[in-house]
């Protein structure tokens, strides 16, 4: 029993970082309607620029701060420089886009930092911490916990302020948010910034646990695309609720289903994937789009 | 810019006109909607255009909102709009309730109406004074629809249709506006609530002077709140006068254009 628990928390440890990648998705879905395929190669650029902080001396606590802030700019920039001038154009476009920024990201992070691994600083310390009979390490409680925060800072930004309000109206139905007075430009770039922040917080997460190289969020991009299409493209909730479920369920399959083990891990998410467009395809947080003939 | 505004004596108050329209031509894309049409509507007036579908009603409006592009002239208070953006044209005062209602269907009512407030955020010295002025404009739409106020914590997607119109309307109120259009407020709501809605419509303007614009199909209910109408026919006006002699020329508009405007007394 205590060791089914370890692997539940263990579970949800993997869960968050998918969750604030699917979050990073479901943010960008939410205000325009496309699904940034970038999302995960963003996250890995700002887990190259912690390292490089962390590698010139910072702190690693300041450097995450300073690394969310500057993932924040530059997906407002990206969101300026390269979404605004395709503006309208058809979804098909927009999603080239964002492809061919996945190539250009990958590369240049080839190009400046090379593609061997380095080691990313374990930022939790050693060991673990005895709950309630089941032992979990700091690191993962440290993933949750940090997850955990900057979730919670989210949803009173949201549902708090008035920027928050102003976003969601957007959202909610973006022509009367402009006969309300709402620029949009505005409100869109800061969707990629807080996007790309909770993006980066993913790769920042994950890159001890794996090893910092440019092609290492690519598994974790299928995981929050699993996350978001279960919990619903269009529900932050349903992100968060779907990172958690895909975590454990990946966890579990990997430790119980004894055909699965470590190598075959990376179908779960594809299995939730396809199982959810078959059952319910707006998932379980989403509403389906009903359009009038 | 030779859009300014001739002839405005100031000896006619009550004519003096506050949106003056000439030659607009509108359209999407290819399709020309709008084959240059004139109209001017008083401060403090309401001006209905009526005419069946397809005319180039819903257009007119988006192009005085800068929800279209439109050519030609609009000046509100003498002041162009055209080329302007619809968040643009929000801050000259327009508020325009758009077809099919346009709440924000995930926000609560409440939060609905904040955001139609959003223009109105101060910083500094007059945050406080602004922010009790919207307060009180919260009551006082609430006070215009009830409803409203008993399902302030609801979702406004949950409302029912008649709900959302007075809650589309209410939005657009809180922005205080010089101008405001409403299109369609009776599509798709029963007989009854359409009557209230219009009952509200002309109450909001005699109490605070708001011009109105209204865009209608139902020609009858237009007719009873307005004080100039318009017929539109083809992107063309085709009768323009006071409500009343509208009205009266009701088998014209009748014969021509397929819609009825016979007043029914008593009703």
């Amino acid at each position: 029993m205590s060791e089914f628990l370890q692997q539940v928390v263990e579970g949800v440890g993997a869960g968050s970082i998918y969750a604030s990648l699917a979050l990073a998705l479901v943010l960008i879905h939410r205000f325009t309607g496309i699904v940034n395929f970038a999302q995960g190669e963003l996250a890995m650029i700002s887990t190259y620029v912690a390292w490089q902080l962390v590698a010139s001396g910072m702190p690693f606590w300041l450097a995450l701060p300073v690394t969310l802030a500057i993932s924040f700019a530059g997906g407002m920039l990206i969101e300026r420089l390269l979404i605004r001038p395709v503006e309208g154009a058809p979804e098909l476009t927009i999603v080239i886009v964002t492809v061919g920024l996945f190539i250009f990201v990958n590369a240049a992070a080839g190009l400046i930092w090379s593609f061997t691994v380095k080691d990313f600083p374990q930022p939790f310390p050693e060991g673990s911490v005895a709950l309630a009979g089941v032992d979990i390490g700091w690191s993962t409680l440290g993933v949750i916990g940090v997850v955990a925060v900057v979730m919670g800072l989210l949803y009173l930004l949201f549902q708090h302020t008035r920027t928050g309000l102003v976003m969601r109206a957007v959202a909610a139905n973006p022509a009367s948010a402009r006969l309300s007075g709402i620029r949009m430009g505005r409100v869109l770039m800061l969707g990629w910034g807080l996007a790309a922040t909770v993006g980066a917080l993913s790769g920042v997460l994950v890159a001890p646990l794996l090893f910092l190289e440019p092609n290492m969020m690519g598994g974790a991009l299928i995981y929050a695309f699993a996350a978001a299409t279960l919990g619903g493209f269009d529900s932050p909730v349903g992100a968060v609720a779907g990172g958690l479920v895909v975590g454990v369920a990946e966890t579990l399959a990997g430790a119980y289903v004894g055909f699965v083990g470590a190598d075959l891990k990376i179908g779960v998410p594809l299995l939730i994937i396809l199982v959810v467009l078959l059952v319910r395809p707006q998932g379980l947080f989403g509403r389906a789009a009903v359009e009038r003939a | 810019m030779s859009g300014q505004v001739k002839d405005s004596p100031a000896g006619e108050p009550m004519t003096e006109a506050f949106l003056e329209v000439s030659d607009l031509h509108a359209g999407y894309g290819q399709a020309r909607v709008l084959h240059g049409i004139g109209f001017s509507v008083g401060r403090g007036e309401i001006c209905a255009i009526l005419g069946p579908n397809g005319a180039g009603k819903t257009t007119t409006l988006r192009a005085l909102s800068g929800m279209v592009k439109g050519r030609g002239s609009v000046t509100l208070d003498g002041t162009q709009l055209l080329g302007r953006l619809p968040e643009q044209t929000a801050r000259l005062g327009v508020a325009h309730v758009p077809e099919g209602r346009g709440t924000f269907n995930d926000l609560t009512v409440e939060e609905n109406l904040r955001v139609g407030a959003y223009l109105r955020h101060r910083r500094g010295r007059r945050a406080r004074s602004e922010r009790v002025a919207v307060a009180a404009d919260l009551e006082r739409v609430y006070g215009y629809f009830p409803k409203l106020r008993e399902r302030s914590r609801q979702a406004a997607g949950s409302l029912s249709g008649g709900e959302q119109q007075m809650l589309a309307i209410g939005r657009a109120l809180m922005l205080r506006p010089a101008l405001l259009l409403l299109d369609e407020p009776s599509l798709g709501l029963a007989p009854l609530v359409t009557r209230e809605l219009f009952r509200i419509v002309r109450t909001v303007n005699e109490e605070e002077r708001t011009t109105v614009v209204v865009v209608e199909q139902n020609a009858q209910l237009a007719l009873d709140i307005a004080h100039q109408a318009h017929v539109l026919e083809s992107g063309r006006l085709v009768l323009s006068g006071p409500a009343d002699q509208i009205r009266q020329d009701g088998q014209v508009a009748e014969v021509y254009l397929g819609i009825s405007v016979q007043a029914r007394k008593g009703g």
